[in-house]
């Protein structure tokens, strides 16, 4: 089934095309991948979708309704959920913290009851707790919950990031290139955990990534951007042998 | 006699500075208006009981009304706008205030001021009034609401990403903060017992921003207690005229080398925070 369908959008910084009449088609739990060159537009294509920027032509469905005009924060709550490609954690607040933060929209108390602490405060929380290292220790981050994010390895907040997002009760997970910066040893472990996590969930997920190995081994479909122009899609068999892609990444043959 | 004057002063103060800790301190957003605020709220008690005969605790009630309601006001329009544009709207906004009790003098007395109010509020409403605000503002603090105001501080983007709706948000901190800030202004009228226009200027909602961050952004405590030592401090030594400034001066520019999370870096005092470091040692 059909759950994002995107047509046809463009976003101009100044006299800049980042992006140019992209279009895709996403089925549920599939798990997808969106490659190209640097400044090909692919985070550019998260941005709109999530709605950090907005479209300047074009349409976005999501689960068949029409959310182009929709603000970020009504998209994060039916179901889009996204990392970031420089990490984006809250510094100030615990890693807990750092996840009950995504689950505040969903929280049922109100702002009067809350300044009075009332009951029904108390066990909200107590159950936002509960998932939320219900969620850490699925990760294997249960240990960290009361440091601060900028005092863990890197890999680790990466982790954690992944965690976040699944604290929105996402439909659909955006992951701006998850394996930037990792080792050898830690992508082959975040491959896994990006399966696990799609399974586990039924997910969707949407995955923006340089590292081939990673794309080629998880996605079943992808997308090639090259100067905010789609130029390829298909299998990852297909892409590795499509010549337009080759030519987007090693230059034209002499 | 003296001892409690200042002390009563110095709680007043407290109050404006409860005040601005959920927005400057939580939320990163720096207002020059509070000043406006104050105002707003002791003209609003202070007519409400001298020229329209309403009951004490209605013009209090007023007064906080009032202040939330023109917090939302001015909120709506400026807080869409990036941070540094929202300081200078809020250093007209006082400024405007300012001119506005000049020049509505039928209602305001004018330059003159208003005095002639019976003093209504002394040392137990004040105090009172601080471990209600505290109480509220902690618990604000420890769940959603706090949370929220600290990942919009950390990180806009991320943090409308998550779900949180951030210009919502922003809106909700400032009306609760002008509200504290006009009910410290009701409390002062009804204290001091006279308010003029510049009773309380610019600079002042400087210093309570400048209070805010030597006391620690995330501890309400660090706050409290250096608001204290700051306004009694600013009584006890009148007599060195200037050179108290100086002094503050050097003392913030010292905690900001040494301690930049404030006074208690971020710790709240909690008694079960104290009993663990207790134990600690």
């Amino acid at each position: 089934m059909e759950i994002l369908r995107v047509e046809g959008i463009s976003k101009h910084f100044g006299g800049v095309v980042a992006l140019e009449g992209f279009s895709m088609v996403q089925q549920e739990n599939q798990i997808t991948g969106i490659i190209g060159p640097n400044g090909a537009g692919k985070t550019t294509v998260f941005n709109l979708i999530t709605g950090a920027t907005p479209v300047d032509h074009g349409s976005i469905l999501f689960m068949d309704r029409e959310i182009t005009k929709l603000p970020a924060h009504r998209r994060a709550d039916q179901g889009i959920a996204r990392t970031f490609q420089n990490i984006r954690l809250f510094r100030n607040l615990s890693v807990l913290d750092n996840m009950k933060v995504a689950h505040d929209m969903k929280v049922l108390y109100t702002l009067w009851e809350e300044m009075l602490r009332l009951p029904r405060v108390g066990k909200q929380e107590r159950r936002i707790d509960e998932k939320a290292r219900h969620f850490l220790a699925y990760l294997g981050l249960e240990r960290f919950g009361d440091q601060k994010p900028h005092n863990l390895p890197y890999g680790i907040q990466r982790r954690l990031e992944l965690a976040r997002t699944l604290m929105t009760e996402p439909r659909i997970l955006l992951l701006d290139e998850p394996a930037a910066g990792l080792n050898p040893h830690e992508v082959r472990s975040l491959m896994d955990t990006i399966r696990k996590i799609q399974e586990d969930n039924a997910l969707t997920i949407v995955i923006v990534e340089h590292h081939m190995e990673l794309i080629m081994n998880i996605c079943s479909l992808i997308h090639v951007l090259d100067f905010g122009k789609k130029i390829a899609e298909g299998e990852p068999a297909a892409i590795k042998e499509n010549e337009q892609v080759l030519q987007a990444y090693l230059g034209e043959e002499v | 006699m003296f001892y409690l004057k200042v002390l009563e002063i110095t709680s007043l103060y407290t109050i404006l500075v409860l005040g601005v800790y959920l927005m400057t301190g939580l939320t990163g957003l720096f207002s020059l208006g509070q000043g406006a605020f104050v105002s707003i709220g002791a003209y609003t008690a202070a007519i409400a009981y001298m020229n329209f005969g309403a009951p004490f605790p209605l013009a209090l009630a007023l007064a906080v009304i009032i202040g939330a309601i023109l917090g939302f006001l001015v909120g709506i329009p400026t807080l869409r706008l990036r941070r540094d544009y929202f300081l200078l709207v809020t250093f007209c906004l006082s400024e405007m205030v300012r001119a506005a009790l000049l020049y509505l003098s039928q209602l305001t007395g004018g330059a003159l001021g208003m005095a002639g109010m019976p003093k209504r509020v002394g040392l137990p409403l004040i105090l009172g009034s601080i471990v209600v605000i505290t109480f509220i503002t902690y618990s604000l603090k420890r769940s959603r609401f706090g949370r929220d105001c600290i990942a919009i501080r950390d990180d806009e983007l991320a943090a409308s990403m998550m779900g949180i709706n951030v210009y919502a948000h922003k809106i909700k901190v400032f009306m609760i903060s002008s509200a504290i800030t006009a009910y410290g202004g009701a409390l002062y009228a009804f204290n001091i017992l006279f308010i003029e226009p510049n009773l309380f200027n610019w600079l002042e909602s400087a210093k309570l921003i400048i209070i805010t961050f030597v006391g620690g952004l995330n501890s309400i405590a660090g706050v409290i207690i250096a608001s204290t030592i700051y306004y009694s401090f600013g009584e006890f030594f009148r007599f060195i005229d200037v050179w108290r400034d100086v002094l503050l001066a050097v003392v913030v520019v010292l905690v900001i080398i040494f301690r930049p999370g404030g006074l208690l870096q971020g710790l709240e005092l909690l008694p079960s925070k104290l009993r663990a470091m207790r134990r600690g040692r």
